[in-house]
Order: C-alpha cells, then structure tokens, then sequence
C-alpha cells in the first residue's frame, strides 16, 4: 500500500472490509462478498444502534436513499448509472460500492471519443494471432469481460462521453448477460457470472454530447447525486478528503476552522451569484462543486507546506482560490474581482477575522495574473 | 409497553434520551420521569385520550374506544370559539379547516391585521372520529376546551409579525399549498420534537428522511392494531419523552403550559356546570398535553389559572376549503405525507374492519353503512378480541401479507401506467422492477413490508432517467397516485350569506360555480337580459378578488357603455377562500365593495385622482349616484387640500371621463362635478407659476395642468370663475427648464398674447443660436407636451419637429431621438395621432413630389397674394355652386325650424357691389395675409 500513490478503495480499506465480512450474517445476493446492509453501513459509516464492535467511517456524504438505492440496482439485474455535476463524487461512491461488493474496484472502462468497442468488448494480442491463430489465450478481454467472468462489478466511466455505437455495446451485456466471441469456432461465449453487474457515471454537464439510447437508458437505473449545499455536510467533506490528503502527502499542517469557514462561506457565495447571473459570461466556468473546494484547499496546503511559513493562511488560500476558478481570461478574472470587491470587501470590514487578509490575498493574484 | 413489536420504538428513544439527557443521572431521571408522566396520565379518574395530527393509528383507537366506552361528553383540544361551526362539517367535503376571522384589530399591534386562525380537519384524523360521533349520537355533548382563538394572539410574543420569517429557500408555494393563506394554524396533537437536534437524531438513527415518515414506520404501524392500553401508554409516552428531553423554546413552552391550565379549568367547570361523571366523559388532547406536569391537571388539579378576558377584536368564523398540499405546508410535513396517512387509513379500515364514524349526510363520503348500522357489529367484536387479538399479532411474524404484496403489485402497475401517460418510456419490465427494488429497499431498511415511501424510492430508481419529459417527475406522480392532494368543498349550506348571495346571482348563468378548475362562461345579454345583473356581479367580483377568480375575456367595463355580450372565465371554486373571507366584511358584496370604495377615499392618504378613481368606480360598479356624490365631495375636499401637482395628468383624465360621462347621461352636471371644475380652476391657477418654476415638476405635469384650465376654461367660465386669474397665473410664471419655457409659449399662443409668426420667429433664433443650440431639442419636448393643452398648435410642433431635423446638427440631434420616441409613447394613444395627421396633410404623399416639395412654413410668404388672385379671377363659385345644389341647406333649415324660401339673386354681380361699399375688411384681411 506503501508505494501506492492511491490505492484503491478496496486496498485502502482492506482490513476494514475483512472484519465486516467476518461478522456480515446478512443474506447476501449473488456473490456478494457483503450484504446489501453491510455494505451501506461500509459507505456511510457505523452509528451505535449498530451495535458494532468496532467504528466504521463514513467514507461518502450525502443522502442516504441514494446509497440505498444504488445498492439495490446493483442486487437488481440492471445497470447502475450514477448522474451528477462534475465532483459530485460519483466515481468515489462507484469505487466504494465495487469495492465493498466484490472487492475489486479497477475494472474501469474510461469513456472517451476515442473509446471503441474493443475497449468494451475484448481485443487481438497480435503477435499472439499470427503465432498462434484466434484462440482464448491470444485475446484480451476488457474490464467488463473480464468482471463477467468472474462475476464482479465492472465500472464505466463518463460513458456519455463514448460515442452512441459504443455505448450500444453494452446493450446485450446487459439483457443477455453474455459476450459471443464470432471470431472462435468453439467456447465462443463468454457468460457473465452471478454477481456481475455495471456501475457507469455520467456527467450531467455533458448532457446533449452523445445522449443515450433508449434502450440503454432502460437497462439502467438513474441515481442522480446533486450537488451538496448543505453547508454542514460539505464542511464534513472537505475536512474527510482533506485529512485524507494530508495524510497521503505526510503533511502536518493544521486547517484553522475559520479558514474552512472562509472557504465555504467563499463558495457559498460565488454559488448563489452563480445562480443568480443572467449569461454564461457573468458565471464562473467552473462547477463550484466541492471537489473543487477540496481542490482549492489541497492547493493551498501543498503551496504553504512546500513554499510557505508550514501554516495555511487566508492570503494563500485566496491566491489558490483565484489560481484555480479563473480560468477564462477576462470573465472569470472579472467576476472575481467583482465578487472581492462587492462581497468580500463589506464583510472584511465588518466582520474582520480572516477576510481582510484573504481580500489582500485575492487581489495579488488577481494583479499577477491580469 | 409489551415487548416485541414496540422494541424498535424503545430502542430509538433510549438511545435519543442516552444522547441527550446530561450523563447517566439524567438519563435515569429522564426515564423515571418518564413512568411518573404515564402513571399520572393513567390514573386520572378523567379518561385522557392521547392523539396525534395525521395519524390513522390515533383515528383507529379513537373509533374503536369511542364504541367501547360510548363517552357522554367528549372534551377536544380545539380553539372554544369554533364549536358552533362544527355541524357545518357534515355540509363540506373534507379536508376543510375552520377559520376565525377578525379584520378590525383591538388591542393587538395594527400590523398584524387581519388576524385569522385555521384549524384544519381531515376525514383520516382523531379529531374527525370523536367530532362525528359526539354531533351524530343523541345525548352526547362536545365541549371545545382549547383556548379561544384571540388567546392564539394574546400568547404570541409581542415581536412576532404574525407568522415567523420567511425562508428565502423555500421554494414558491403551490396553489393548493396556499389555500390557508397566511392564516396562523393549529392544530390537534401536534407532536413532534422541539428541537432540531433530537428531531435530526431520531431520523438518522432511524434511517429515515423526514418526520412523517419515521412516525410513519415506528409508531404508526406498530401501533396500527394495538389495543387500547398499548396505545395510551405509547402516545403518552412519546409525548412525556419529547417534553422532558427537549423543552425547546421557552416561550412556546409557557403557551403550552397555559393552553394545559386553560383546558383543564374549563373541563372542571363543565364538569361542576354539569354534574357529569368524570368517567363519563373522554379528554382528547395531542400526546404532548396528555403528559403535562403543570398543577391544574387533573379533575382535582389546582383551580388557580385566571383566564384572560378577550381583546376587544371582532371574530368572525367560518369555514374555508383546506387541501391535503395546505396542511402539510403550513405544518411543515413531508409533502404527500398526509396523503399518505390517507391511504393508510382506509386500508387500517379494510384490514381491522372498525367501522368509522362519519357524520351523517357528509358530502363528498362514499356511498356505504352509516355510522349508526355500523355501530352494532363492532361494538360486539370490541368486546370479545382486544387481549387475544393483540398477542396474535405480536406473534405474528412480519412477512408480506397477501394484501400488502398484492396492493404492492397494484401500486407498480399503476405507476408504470401513469408514468407511460406522462411520457415515460415506461414498460412492464419497469413494472417487476419496481416490485424488486421496493421489496429489496424495505428488507434494507429493516422494514417488514414496503411503506410507501419504499415505494416511492424505488419508483424514482427504476423510472426516472436523465430528464422528465412531462411536467411531473415520478415523485410527483407517486404522490398523487397515493390519493394525491385532496382539495376540500365548503359546502353551500356552510358558506357566509355574502357567498350564498353570490351563487344564487349567479345561477342563471348555469354554471357549476362550486367545482374547481375554470368555466368559460357566456353572457348575451342583448338576447337575454337578466344576465346584466350576473355581469354586474361579475364586475364586482372581479374588483374585490384576487386575480384569476374573475377574468373577462371579452367585454369592458367603461363609463357611459353597456356590454351587448360579454364572456368570463370563472374561477370562484378555486379562490373559495376569498370569496369566504369577503363574506367577513358584509353581507352583500355592495356593500363590501362599498366599504372598500370609502375606504380607499377617506384613507389620510389618499390623492385626489386616487379618490376620483373611486368615483369613477362607483358609477361603473354600483350605479350608485349617491356614493358617487359622496365620493366626489370627496375628492373636492382633498383636491384643496393637494399641494402638489403630482396627480394633475391622472386627475384630467378621470376628470374628463366624468365630465363627458355626466354631460352625455345626466340632464345636469351633479353640484359636485361643478365645485370641483370651479375650484379645480383656481387651484391650478394658484399653483401654475410655482409649478413651472419647481424643479421636481415634470413638464408633463405642468403641461396637464395647462389641459385642465384651458380645456375646462369654458364650464369654469360659465360657472363664475374669472378669466384674470389664469392670465395673471401665465404671466407670473418665469420658468427657466427649457422645455416648460417652450410650454409657457404655447400656453402664451392660446391666450393671444404671443402671435404665431413671435413664436415662429424665436424658434428660429434658437435654432441660430450656436450657444443654445444643444437646448433645442428641450423645447421641443415642451412643444410636444403642449399639444395636450393647446391642441391648435399640432402644425406648428410638425414644423418645429422637422426643422429640427433639417437643421439640427446629429450630435445634438440624434440623442434627443429617444426622447422624442419615449414622450410620444408615454403620451401614448393622445399626442401621436395628432401629430401624425398633421404631418400626413403636410408632407407629401408620394415620394416622387418630395423632391419639388416645399414645405408651406417657407414657401407660405408668397403664396396667398398669387392664390387670392387665382381665386379671385375664377368668381363666386362657392354661392353658385350653393344655388345650384339647395338640399343640403334646406334640410338644415328644416331641422333648426327655419322656415324661409330662396332669394332669387338679382341680376349682376351683388357680392362685389358690397364689396366695393365696404372694402374696409378686404382691405385690413389683405393687409393681414401680406404679412
């Protein structure tokens, strides 16, 4: 795990997982390494009417019938597609759920332009071919072949960034649960295992670029994950991933609570003008979702580790605030500038404590990169 | 409490109490507490019957205790006031909520005016069961115990603006969700934690999102077949539990207590009034008073409680249509959950077979046994089942019962079918889907069978894609599919006279006026003409309610013109409430409309043309020539009291519709009419210099002054006002605004104190000016303005207007185009036809003359000599051509009564002849024309 950069939910969780397996006596569906309970209790953590021995994390915010509901698409023979806005953590809760279910979280498919459905489907080793001829040694099956064989959950990522051909691939994966390889004279389908199921995310920002059919639509389950706008859950997410990250880069640097404050009092705001702006130009690009606020904040952290004073301040995490939503030129740079002088500015005065400081800071980097 | 099914519940609030109470001390004196609150509620010698808002559960033991114990007098948690109403019930269809109304406010802050209390009754409620069994059994009497409805006020902390702070989130309200208005409600049984915090805890533990749904799963199922016993112990026990861990607000703490002390002093003064047996009677309060602690509970309770005296506000009550959406908005309850505690209960009543009690005769009930046949069956089975029946049913255990999985397999076909009919790609595969996924959803949340939140839930799952292709999400559909929102009917028996009134005007018309939604209705009244008192009615209503209720769609209204047809939509079903509450302020809508008319004059702050809309509104609206009079007394009175010339534009044009509404349908101007042209006269004469030189005077309103004076000079005149005053009022205005100065020329034009050819003349040095060259454009605004006042000088302002655009320089000229633009816009319908007409009779039709035209302001100089002489060479054609066609006079002589015959000329030229005796006149009119 060590000399992972990131491990995957299923590693980093390992132990985690082995205990709740010892003591899951839930029925579990297919092959599930833990019941549908277990595995909610694995992604939104342990209370103590429980009853559990020991704690179990909460490892994704949000609503609970969402959970609920993905579980139940997945012990149900249709696909899950997770919809959201970008960093709403759809792929974390994919990750999760594949972990907890068959303890194998990377067979992905990424959704690209440039995905075929040889990514989907399986493909040539080609020296292998003119060796030896077509045959189930030489070919190489795609995550999702390779999660029907054994019966785990396959993920695809973005599928609607993938064309509408390719998408269709996964129609008959679907509905018949089985891939036939035309190619080879004999054992020339692969049948999907018990437990075998596909957890797809979809940005919903990227609605219209290649919608899907009808008929996939069908063999899937929505579970559309909003934004968090509780102003409470967010704060409990940004201080979860922060901490993670801290930990990940053996970093010891305290997070002020004010400075987390500053930090979602600041998207809470640039969100509300957001939705209160007439043209596409008044808004920022970015979605201000909360990775991006973990995004801001892990900037920042990374910059006063490595460059200042070992302490996060206001003046730094308004430059990496500034650093990382201006993105168009002038627009973005413009409204910020407005939001430091119209909103920040009035609040610095009257409410000092960190706002002064972070105004200051905005307005350097707004200087240097204007 | 039993163990079993209850355990749950018991786990839920051992484990809130272990979080909230203060250490392990508290928490056992919490639990003591806890014991000592039901043992108290128990013992007490007067059977209290604990309730909770929108629960079956409660409506079910209700039902069935009231068969068993058959109370004589049945005590209610409701405001005293309202008793008198409540046989109206039987009139409406549920859901209704008794209203009390006071409009004229004493003794509370005036801004809380009109003070309005509801009470909200559904058929599935507690309060429902023991209303219809005490109104509906001989010799039982229903005494209301709650305190009345101006103590609502009375209690409520003085800084409260009637209802709390409106959350910016929340989303716009519904129709159906705002049936209550901004009425403050209350409710039978509220319960539910006064904290935030405990509330959060119970649904997080609970796994659950919302109160309704968690009271739903571990109180209300549980307690769905519980027998008496259990169910008190239970409710009381809730209720002493959210009482002793969170007492919440202060305040409202103090008002429940006092609510407590009032409604056991008025059972203990019934009870001694009476003589009744305190085991006689039945005490239905919210779970929340049945564990109170305050020392007047009790038939033996402290008699120390004072009750206020009432303020001095005038209450009236009635009843107002509620809706199910209503409820839950003004109570904050999940939305759809009391649709659900509908559904809920109609199958408690399948599956237990209790038989409900319902008013007899209530509207909108389903055919069926009356509650009298009813009674005898269950009171037999009430008798032999209680102990047996509840172990069974501990014992049983929890599976899916066959009518539960086959009202499941209902459900998901019919949501299929709904969600197809709202455009979903929806198919019977989604069908088995939603069958799957609810029963896999209920096992996953540890629950027995699916609820219809479980339902709900896995509908949205299986159903909803990336977008809704109707206008209702499955969500939506589930709710309404689940009984939807019930909108409740005031029955016609039930509505104030005013309302009763109006429907029976209305009847000719043949509308069912009582449904919902909107009825197009068509009025021909030149083929029928009693439907002119329906439109009259219609007017009216369409003036005092709020919009939609009353909307024509063809026909006006306007002084002096009568509609031959005319055709509405109508919505008065829909705005029920409003036409209900009108009934509060009279008993005819005359007389409201009336009220609303005086009002609207004699408020302090009021303007003249705010008071001769009024008028104009009485005549139209009521015919009424004395409320007219009245009002325009009125108006004279505040019209000499006006300083300011703000109102002068509205005020000429009301006063110009009355005029010419009076002149042409009155023998004679009403006194009024003429004191107010008269003193109009001399205010505004009074005003007018002040007025030009006042900078926050707009030409607009000086220019509308100058409309009333002239265009009123006439009657004024005719009346006895003096000439002098206007002429003197125009010379000593002195104003320095370039476009008033331009106004103040034309107003000097119309007097003939300023000839054309001096007006004509000072434009051009202004247009020679270089230095107020800029200012042009200013005092052609005023000119245009003028063209109100002075309506001669149309062709004057056209050849201002196009020499400013010949020798205007763009820089200058150009800006001032929006101006000209926008004031002939605001000047609307009056000033750019004038203007235009002109224009046409100047310029010339086609565009191939343009280029010899010349305009007649430049070419007029040499004109008349030559055209005089044209004419002049061609003789008298004009009295030829009169001799030779004589029709025309000789009718008009007809018709003045003149009776002369036709001169035949002498021979020569006689015209000429006279002439020559005469040529002074030619001679000064030629000098003239040279000019």
């Amino acid at each position: 795990m060590s000399d992972m950069l990131r491990a995957p939910a299923e590693i980093k969780y390992a132990e985690e997982l082995d205990w709740l397996e010892s003591v899951d006596d839930g029925p579990k569906p297919f092959a599930w390494r833990l019941s549908p309970k277990m595995v909610r209790l694995f992604i939104l953590g342990s209370e103590r009417a429980d009853g559990l021995d020991r704690e179990i994390s909460q490892k994704w915010f949000g609503d609970r019938s969402f959970v609920e509901r993905s579980i139940v698409t997945l012990a149900s023979d249709r696909g899950l597609l997770l919809i959201g806005d970008p960093g709403t953590g759809k792929s974390w809760l994919a990750e999760l759920l594949a972990a907890a279910i068959c303890r194998n979280s990377t067979l992905v498919v990424q959704g690209t332009a440039g995905t075929t459905e040889d990514h989907i489907k399986y493909s040539w080793n080609v020296s292998m071919v003119i060796a030896k001829g077509q045959s189930r040694e030489s070919m190489i099956p795609s995550p999702i072949m390779t999660a029907m064989e054994t019966g785990a959950i396959g993920r695809f990522e973005e599928l609607t960034r993938s064309t509408s051909d390719v998408q269709d691939a996964l129609i008959s994966i679907l509905s018949e649960k089985y891939i036939s390889v035309p190619e080879l004279d004999s054992d020339n389908i692969v049948f999907a295992k018990p437990g075998f199921s596909i957890i797809a995310t979809a940005n919903s920002r990227d609605r219209g670029v290649n919608d899907l059919s009808s008929a996939l639509k069908r063999r899937f389950n929505f579970v559309r994950i909003p934004v968090v706008t509780n102003k409470k859950s967010e704060a409990e997410i940004v201080r979860f991933r922060t901490e993670e990250l801290l930990r990940r880069h053996q970093i010891e640097l305290d997070v002020p609570p004010t400075l987390l404050d500053v930090l979602l009092q600041s998207f809470a705001d640039l969100r509300a003008s957001a939705a209160a702006a007439g043209s596409e130009d008044e808004k920022l690009e970015s979605a201000l979702s909360t990775a991006e606020q973990i995004g801001v904040l892990e900037d920042a952290i990374l910059h006063s580790n490595f460059f200042g004073e070992r302490a996060l301040t206001a003046r730094t995490l308004a430059s990496s605030l500034v650093g990382s939503l201006a993105r168009r030129a002038p627009e973005d740079l413009a409204i910020l500038n407005k939001y430091l002088h119209g909103v920040v500015e009035p609040r610095g005065k009257e409410e000092g404590g960190a706002w002064p400081e972070f105004l200051e800071g905005g307005r350097d980097a707004i200087a240097t990169l204007s | 409490m039993r163990e079993g099914t209850f355990e749950a519940l018991r786990a839920q609030l051992r484990d809130a109490a272990a979080t909230f109470a203060d250490g392990p001390d508290a928490l056992e004196g919490i639990l003591l507490g806890m014991v000592d609150d039901v043992d108290r509620a128990l013992r007490e010698p007067l059977e209290i019957f604990p309730v909770c808002h929108h629960s079956p559960a409660s409506a079910i033991a209700m039902a069935r205790r009231l068969r068993e114990k058959r109370p004589r007098v049945v005590y209610l948690e409701l405001c005293e006031d309202m008793a008198p109403l409540l046989p109206e019930l039987r009139n409406c269809r549920l859901p209704v909520a008794v209203q009390a109304f006071a409009s004229e406010v004493e003794g509370f802050p005036a801004d809380w005016a009109p003070l309005s209390v509801v009470a909200p009754i559904t058929e599935a409620s507690a309060e429902y069961q023991a209303i219809a069994y005490a109104l509906d059994t001989p010799g039982v009497e229903l005494v209301l115990v709650d305190r009345s409805s101006d103590h609502v006020f009375q209690w409520l902390p003085r800084q409260e603006p009637g209802g709390g702070p409106v959350d910016p989130d929340a989303p716009p309200v519904e129709e159906e969700a705002a049936l209550h208005g901004d009425a403050v409600g209350v409710e039978i049984g509220d319960l539910r934690p006064r904290f935030a915090e405990l509330e959060e805890h119970l649904l997080r533990h609970g796994r659950v999102r919302h109160w309704s749904e968690w009271w739903h799963q571990y109180v209300e199922l549980p307690l769905g077949d519980a027998d008496h016993d259990t169910y008190r112990q239970v409710m009381i026990l809730i209720g002493s539990l959210f009482r002793r861990l969170a007492p919440g607000d202060p305040s409202r703490v103090r008002v429940d207590e006092d609510r407590e002390r009032h409604m056991w002093t008025r059972m203990r003064q019934h009870l001694a009034a009476s003589g009744v047996d305190p085991e006689d009677c039945l005490y239905v309060c919210g779970a929340f008073h049945a564990a109170s602690r305050v020392a007047e509970f009790g038939v033996h309770g402290a008699d120390t409680f004072e009750i206020s005296p009432p303020s001095g506000s005038r209450w009236q009550h009635g009843l107002i249509p509620s809706s199910h959406a209503a409820i839950e908005a003004q109570f904050g309850l999940a939305a759809g959950s009391v649709s659900i505690a509908a559904t809920e209960w109609a199958k408690n009543l399948r599956r237990t077979g209790v038989r409900p009690f319902r008013l007899a005769g209530q509207a909108g009930a389903k055919k069926g046994g009356t509650s009298k046949k009813a009674l005898a069956p269950a009171r037999a089975a009430s008798t032999a089942a209680p102990p047996d029946r509840l172990s069974g049913f501990l014992r049983r255990p929890p599976v899916l019962d066959a009518l539960d999985e086959a009202e499941l397999l209902g459900w998901s076909v019919e949501i299929v079918r709904a969600a197809r009919r709202n455009g979903y790609l929806a198919s019977t595969a989604d069908a088995i889907a939603v069958f799957e996924t609810s029963i896999l959803l209920a096992g996953m949340r540890d629950r027995a069978k699916p609820t219809p939140y479980d339902f709900q839930d896995a509908a949205v799952t299986c159903i909803e894609k990336d977008t809704v292709p109707g206008r209702r999400d499955v969500r939506r559909l589930v709710e309404i599919m689940m009984g939807g929102d019930r909108v409740g009917q005031v029955g016609y028996d039930a509505l104030p006279p005013l309302a009763r009134d109006v429907h029976d005007r209305l009847a000719p018309l043949n509308l069912k006026l009582q449904q919902r939604g909107v009825q197009r209705a068509l009025l021909d009244i030149a083929s029928r003409p009693e439907l002119e008192r329906c439109s009259d009615v219609l007017w009216m209503l369409r003036y005092l309610m709020p919009h939609g209720a009353a909307r024509p769609i063809m026909g006006e209204r306007r002084l002096g013109e009568r509609s031959i047809q005319e055709s509405w939509d109508l919505a008065l079903g829909t705005h029920q409430r409003a036409l209900i509450e009108l009934g509060y302020e009279g008993v005819s809508i005359e007389q409201v409309l009336e009220q609303r008319l005086r009002r609207t004059a004699y408020d302090p702050h009021a303007t003249t043309a705010a008071v001769l809309g009024a008028v104009e509104d009485a005549i139209l609206y009521l015919r009424s020539r004395r409320l007219a009079d009245e009002l325009g007394t009125r108006a004279l009175e505040v019209l000499a009291t006006e300083r300011s010339v703000d109102g002068a534009p509205e005020v000429l044009r009301r006063v110009r519709r009355l005029l010419a509404y009076y002149r042409t349908n009155e023998p004679v101007l009403p006194a009024w009419v003429e004191s107010f042209v008269k003193t109009g006269y001399a205010h505004y004469c009074t005003l007018l210099p002040t007025a030009f030189t006042d900078e926050d005077a707009s030409v607009h309103q000086v220019a509308a002054m100058l409309g009333f004076l002239f265009s009123m000079e006439s009657l004024a005149l005719s009346l006895g006002c003096d000439r002098h005053q206007l002429e003197l009022a125009v010379a000593q205005s002195h104003p320095e605004e370039p476009s008033k100065v331009a106004l103040l020329w034309a107003a000097q034009t119309h007097l003939g104190r300023l000839s054309r050819a001096d007006l004509r003349k000072r434009c051009d040095d202004l247009l020679g000016n270089p230095l107020v060259l800029p200012a042009y454009p200013s005092y052609l605004s005023g000119f245009l303005h003028a063209l109100e006042p002075v309506p001669g000088l149309t062709d004057f302002v056209v050849e201002a207007v196009s020499n400013a655009f010949a020798r205007l320089p763009d820089p200058v000229l150009l800006p001032w185009l929006t101006t000209l633009i926008s004031t002939l816009r605001a000047g609307g319908s009056e000033l750019a036809p004038l203007l235009i007409r002109e224009a046409g009779r100047i310029f010339p039709g086609r565009l191939a003359a343009l280029d010899a035209w010349v305009p007649p302001w430049r070419a007029a100089r040499p004109e008349p000599a030559a055209a005089r002489q044209a004419r002049r060479a061609s003789g008298g054609g004009g009295s030829a051509l009169l001799a030779a066609h004589p029709e025309t006079c000789d009718a008009v002589a007809r018709l003045l009564g003149c009776d002369g015959a036709w001169e035949t000329p002498a021979d020569g030229p006689q015209g000429v002849a006279l002439l020559s005796r005469h040529p002074d006149t030619a001679v000064a009119l030629e000098g003239l024309l040279a000019r």
